[in-house]
């Protein structure tokens, strides 16, 4: 009995290059291997009816055909499979440009609050404290104990709001009446600052507002010296500005301080060359500090022998309007979406 | 304050004065900010000195001529040059302001500055400009008659062909100087007070200044009675005959124009001088407009006696002060007198009537220290702040008034040739000076600054300022020079400064300070709030804001929010908003109806503080009896959005949200009378509100969309709606919620989630139940409930509610999930069933519900 196994092979790749879609394929495969009418199947049916001797030979060889075949069928599936799979896809494609509708509203939180938890944090590092006091203040902290008596000039620098029926209370023109508050409540050694707001009594425009935020600061201790505050106050603007940040100071009245010195940082847009925001000075003054004054420490109940300490100021609209490009102080306390929600 | 670099070198060698760049630098890193450093001079190139030759008339313009102008003989400038002019002044001979081509020139005092170019006006050349003072920037300097006057020089001996800029001595550098902060320095109100800064800075010698003594005359007798000593510490006056009022030179002129004032005539030229140049007031009246003491023995002529007067005025008192106006007076206010009538309002300002004036002949100077403080209070009152006033209330040195009257004698004797003392020198004289000595050690100075200062740096930088030292072994005693000691320099920390000033900041080195690493205390209160911010804005989608702490009283009125208790600012800024805020509320709905207008949504929260006057906050000082206003930290949250019907739900979600994040369970509570209607918008009456800290409740709610909310059965704070006729009023299109928590009242509850349910072990089985009932049953009534219905009820969760149109009248339908749940086995199909019987049972009995089957 002859086996025509060339001509099995050669009529199975006639009919699966013609295939074009899976259901043909599947025809294919029954016409070749259904169990009961498969053309590969009769074959195998006619090997059992070799003699002996010739059987072993047959079957290897169709045993080989077989493996060739169905690996053939196989390709053939994974083809269509993967075709049909790449044309789901595509119809699947997106706009990956466009946002989830309906958007997802988000919240801001307002620069300058954003601008003082970084401080915070920054002082929070080194031990610092934060404090809060009161906004409506006494004239007793707001001025007395700052060293600024009532007969001082220094009390015309101020241009304070006062309140009706009130005598002696006036808004905060500064953050440092926490000073002697939180030397009276946790004495020496002290390291804190103090975020808040503050008052003046000034007519508002770009540059000038009356309600602004100031964040105090003051180390007592032990032989502080000036060459102290220096190091916190450089170690602050490199916090800012970058390590390559130079501060420099000079003097200036306070009449809590003793000496008393405005604080100047490079100018971080330019670093020192001179432009619009430094006013081609190179540098941009955002410190006030100084020395504690004797008075203020010992109005506070620390005795100034035996403890020194050195406070600064920072006024943190100047900062955020500095790193933001923010051209008008009124922003602030606008309410505006249109500022608040670029935050 | 503008300092001039010509006068300085008055006090220092020109030669030795350093540069004006290096005196703005120095003196801004040293002493004071010097803000800016100007040339007024600067315009002036190519514009010289000429004189009209000869003028002719322009053959095709009635109102032009022909000048031909000479500019000079000799090697700078030679010939003639033709100028085309409309100046209606010209003459030959006459002097003028040549711009030659090149100069720059404002085109009839205006608009940007125009270089001169050849050029042919009506067909004839003309090669520059005889100049209009305002159109080189010397207005000020000539003033105009005439609309098409040119300025005349002919009446000083300027060389012809003379840059101007040298002819009128107006080369000059001017720095302004930042005198605001200068208020503890009355020494630097002058001239000298900065070359000796300069001297020092630089370590150039500085020259003494020492006037010469004063001659005194016979004529008259001058005598000073000061009433109040501790107002007038010292009163010095001088009397001067042959006195010719008229206009001051040049040079002095010139002077006074580079400090910012006008020149007026010699003898107020001169006391204008003295005060610029060391920073004392002087005055100077009339004295025949003054009230002998005692007659002078020929009529008509200088002679007998003059008493000074020192007192307070009497309240109510009326003086015509030298502006014109007149004054009223009150007894805190010191006044100088003739014994009569009043002269000056001491310190501030002279009185019209007793001024010097074109026909005075004799004057008396007087040269005075007043009371700073005093004369603060009346420049205040009167509302006049004078160069005098300013000065004085610096407190000044009470020496320095003999220099200023020896120097305003000096120049009166210069300046007016017929001059003389005609009086002694009265002197009346009280003043105390504390000028130490301050001793000071090299350790005690370098410990301060943090760097060895030596020895012999402190004794050099303090003698360069005028301080006297002493050495006695390690110490060193410091004498304060008498204008430094009034009230400047007082303790060793003041001589720091003045050491480590000229040092040099730049050179200290940083350093840190070394401190305990002990934990510092917590604040709760600021943890809370910045929690709070954080969630609220990145969790739960509000955007926070900053508003005033002011608020409008129209505002609050069309919110039907009463103002009887709220504080207000005596002098507020913006005047329409005078009162200090007791809620947050108010001002965040300003923003709600602002931004509506712009956002369909708006979400917005502020934490900041409130005032509550009638109520006792922080101690005031520290005796510890006063106490301020209370000023608790609020929460403030509004919620507003097109289509949102019911914003109330959205906030109570968010704070639920926020809260339980913050590890406790905050509570909804029905307050307002629930049943009735309350049309009018505000709380009912009955109302009673646990919370003594809530201070009042809002007026403008929705009495039935409102809440309290408490923690652990403790109020927070509030929510609600506001009232629809309200938010009709104010013009906000949506309903509006709105929230208010007391952050110190939530400080003392907040604790730490320290609990875990353990994870089931056995599978749930959730049954729905769904029913209509009344519409004033609370979820929260339901859900407790039906939660206490079975012990196999784990959970009850609400999933719908509805209670709009097409149901049975004044009912609402809501449905919940019900889980059931053991913990130790597997629950049978019966054991649910009885359970869930139970629930429904309890609806239907306790609620009445009618269940949806």
């Amino acid at each position: 009995m002859n086996l025509d196994l060339d001509g099995l092979k050669q009529q199975f790749a006639k009919e699966l290059s013609t295939v074009s879609s899976l259901v043909e394929l599947e025809a294919v495969e029954r016409h070749f291997f259904s169990r009961s009418s498969g053309q590969l199947t009769s074959v195998m049916k006619d090997i059992g009816k070799l003699p002996p001797a010739d059987k072993k030979s047959a079957g290897q060889k169709l045993n080989v055909l077989r493996q060739e075949m169905e690996r053939a069928l196989s390709d053939k599936r994974r083809a269509f499979s993967n075709k049909e799979m790449a044309e789901r896809l595509e119809q699947e494609s997106i706009d990956v440009t466009r946002q989830a509708l309906p958007p997802k509203l988000h919240g801001h939180l307002h620069p300058l609050t954003q601008l003082e938890w970084q401080i915070e944090d920054f002082f929070r590092s080194m031990g610092f404290m934060v404090l809060d006091g009161p906004e409506l203040e006494s004239e007793y902290y707001n001025f007395e104990v700052l060293n600024i008596p009532a007969t001082h000039p220094a009390r015309d620098m101020q241009d304070t709001f006062f309140i009706k029926d009130l005598p002696g209370a006036v808004m905060r023109t500064h953050t440092s009446p926490v000073q002697v508050r939180a030397l009276e409540e946790y004495g020496a050694p002290i390291r804190a600052i103090v975020p808040g707001r503050c008052f003046r009594n000034e007519a508002t425009d770009t540059r000038h507002e009356h309600t602004f935020y100031h964040i105090e600061g003051l180390a007592v201790g032990r032989g502080i010296s000036f060459s102290h505050l220096k190091g916190v106050l450089e170690a602050t603007a490199k916090f800012l500005y970058g390590e390559d940040t130079e501060v420099r100071l000079r003097p200036k009245y306070y009449p809590f301080v003793e000496p008393g010195v405005n604080g100047e940082v490079t100018c971080f847009l330019c670093r020192g060359d001179g432009c619009k925001v430094c006013k081609k000075t190179g540098w941009l003054e955002i410190f006030g500090a100084g020395l504690m004054h004797p008075n203020v420490l010992k109005a506070g109940g620390v005795d100034p022998d035996e403890h020194q300490g050195f406070a600064f100021g920072i006024g943190l609209e100047r900062l955020a309007m500095l790193k933001y490009g923010i051209e008008d102080i009124r922003h602030f306390e606008s309410g505006d979406l249109r500022f608040l929600e670029q935050f | 304050m503008k300092i001039s670099y010509q006068w300085l070198g008055e006090h220092i060698k020109t030669e030795s004065l350093p540069s004006p760049q290096a005196v703005a630098k120095q003196l801004t890193f040293k002493t004071v900010e010097v803000e800016s450093v100007t040339v007024p001079g600067e315009l002036l190139e190519h514009i010289v000195v000429g004189k009209i030759v000869s003028i002719e008339k322009h053959p095709n313009a009635d109102k032009l001529k022909v000048c031909k102008v000479e500019i000079g003989k000799g090697k700078l400038e030679k010939g003639s040059l033709q100028i085309v002019c409309g100046g209606t002044n010209i003459r030959e001979g006459m002097k003028v302001a040549l711009g030659k081509i090149g100069a720059k020139v404002r085109w009839h005092g205006q608009g940007d500055l125009v270089e001169l170019k050849a050029t042919e006006i009506r067909g004839v050349k003309s090669f520059g400009m005889i100049c209009a003072a305002d159109e080189i920037g010397l207005g000020e300097m000539f003033a105009k008659k005439e609309e098409k006057e040119i300025i005349d020089l002919s009446k000083w001996k300027l060389g012809i062909g003379a840059p101007l800029v040298q002819a009128l001595g107006l080369n000059d550098i001017i720095f302004d100087i930042d005198n605001k902060s200068l208020s503890n320095r009355p020494d630097l109100f002058g001239h000298y007070g900065i070359a000796r800064e300069i001297s020092a800075i630089f370590n150039v010698p500085l020259r003494p200044y020492n006037p010469p003594a004063i001659k005194k005359g016979k004529d008259l007798k001058l005598s000073v009675k000061v009433t109040d000593k501790r107002l007038c510490p010292r009163y010095m006056a001088v009397a001067l005959g042959g006195i010719t009022v008229g206009a001051s030179p040049l040079w002095l002129q010139n002077r006074l124009r580079a400090a910012g004032l006008r020149p007026i005539n010699n003898i107020v030229d001169i006391t204008n001088y003295v005060m610029y140049e060391i920073g004392q007031p002087l005055h100077a009246f009339d004295a025949l407009r003054l009230t002998p003491s005692s007659p002078p023995p020929t009529r008509g002529r200088m002679g007998g006696g003059f008493s000074i007067v020192v007192r307070r005025a009497k309240t109510g008192e009326k003086f015509v002060t030298l502006d014109g106006k007149e004054r009223v007076l009150s007894k805190d206010m010191l006044m100088i007198t003739d014994g009569e009538k009043n002269l000056a309002v001491a310190g501030v300002i002279g009185g019209a009537e007793s001024g010097v004036n074109q026909s005075t002949t004799s004057i008396i100077f007087e040269a005075a220290n007043f009371d700073a403080l005093s004369v603060r209070k009346t420049a205040a009152t009167l509302g006049l702040r004078t160069d005098s006033s300013t000065r004085f209330e610096k407190s000044l040195d009470p020496t320095q008034t003999e220099a200023a009257l020896r120097r305003a004698v000096e120049m009166t004797l210069m300046l007016c040739p017929r001059a003389r003392v005609i009086s002694n020198i009265a002197d009346a004289s009280y003043y105390h000076l504390d000028r130490g000595p301050i001793v000071i050690s090299e350790d005690f100075v370098s410990e301060r600054v943090g760097a060895l200062i030596p020895k012999k740096t402190i004794i050099k930088r303090l003698r360069s300022l005028g301080f006297r030292v002493k050495e006695k072994g390690k110490k060193i005693a410091v004498t304060v020079p008498t204008w430094r000691a009034t009230k400047d320099i007082s303790i060793a920390e003041d001589l720091v400064e003045e050491i480590v000033r000229l040092h040099g900041y730049e050179r200290i080195s940083a350093r840190f300070p070394i401190f305990s690493i002990t934990p510092p205390p917590r604040n709760s209160l600021h943890r809370l709030e910045r929690r709070m911010k954080e969630l609220l804005a990145y969790e739960f989608g509000y955007t926070e804001t900053y508003n005033y702490s002011f608020e409008s009283p129209e505002w609050l009125a069309r919110l039907d929010e009463k103002t009887e208790t709220h504080l207000e600012l005596n002098n507020p800024i913006a005047k329409d908003r005078p009162l200090v805020r007791e809620h947050m509320i108010p001002n965040l709905l300003m923003n709600v109806e602002a931004n509506l207008h712009r956002f369909d949504r708006v979400a917005l929260f502020e934490i900041g503080r409130v005032f509550w006057g009638k109520e006792m906050g922080e101690f005031a000082d520290n005796k510890k009896k006063e106490r301020l206003p209370k000023q608790p930290t609020l929460l403030g949250l509004v919620y507003a959005a097109k289509g949102e019907a019911q914003p109330y739900f959205q906030a109570a979600e968010a704070m639920k949200g926020v809260f339980d994040r913050l590890g406790v369970g905050v509570t909804f509570h029905k307050i307002a009378s629930s049943r009735g209607a309350c049309p009018a918008p505000q709380i009912n009456p009955d109302t009673k509100l646990e919370n003594k800290n809530q201070k009042q409740l809002w007026c403008g709610i929705h009495p039935h969309r409102f809440a309290e909310m408490r923690i652990n059965d403790k109020p927070i704070g509030l929510i609600g709606e506001l009232h629809p006729e309200l938010q009709e009023r104010v013009g906000i299109p949506y309903r509006v919620a709105m929230v208010e928590v007391n952050l110190n009242d939530v400080v003392s509850l907040l604790t730490e989630r320290a609990r875990y349910q353990p994870v089931p072990k056995y599978p749930d089985v959730t049954r729905d139940v769904a029913f209509f009932i009344d519409r004033d049953i609370q979820h929260a009534t339901i859900a407790e409930k039906i939660q206490r219905a079975d012990p196999l009820i784990a959970s009850a969760e609400l999933f719908d509610v509805f209670d709009g149109k097409n149901l049975p009248a004044g009912k609402k339908s809501m449905a919940y999930h019900i889980v059931y749940r053991s913990p130790d086995r597997t629950l049978t199909a019966e054991e649910v069933n009885l359970a869930h019987g139970r629930v429904v049972a309890r609806l239907e009995k306790e609620f009445g519900a009618d269940i949806r089957k």
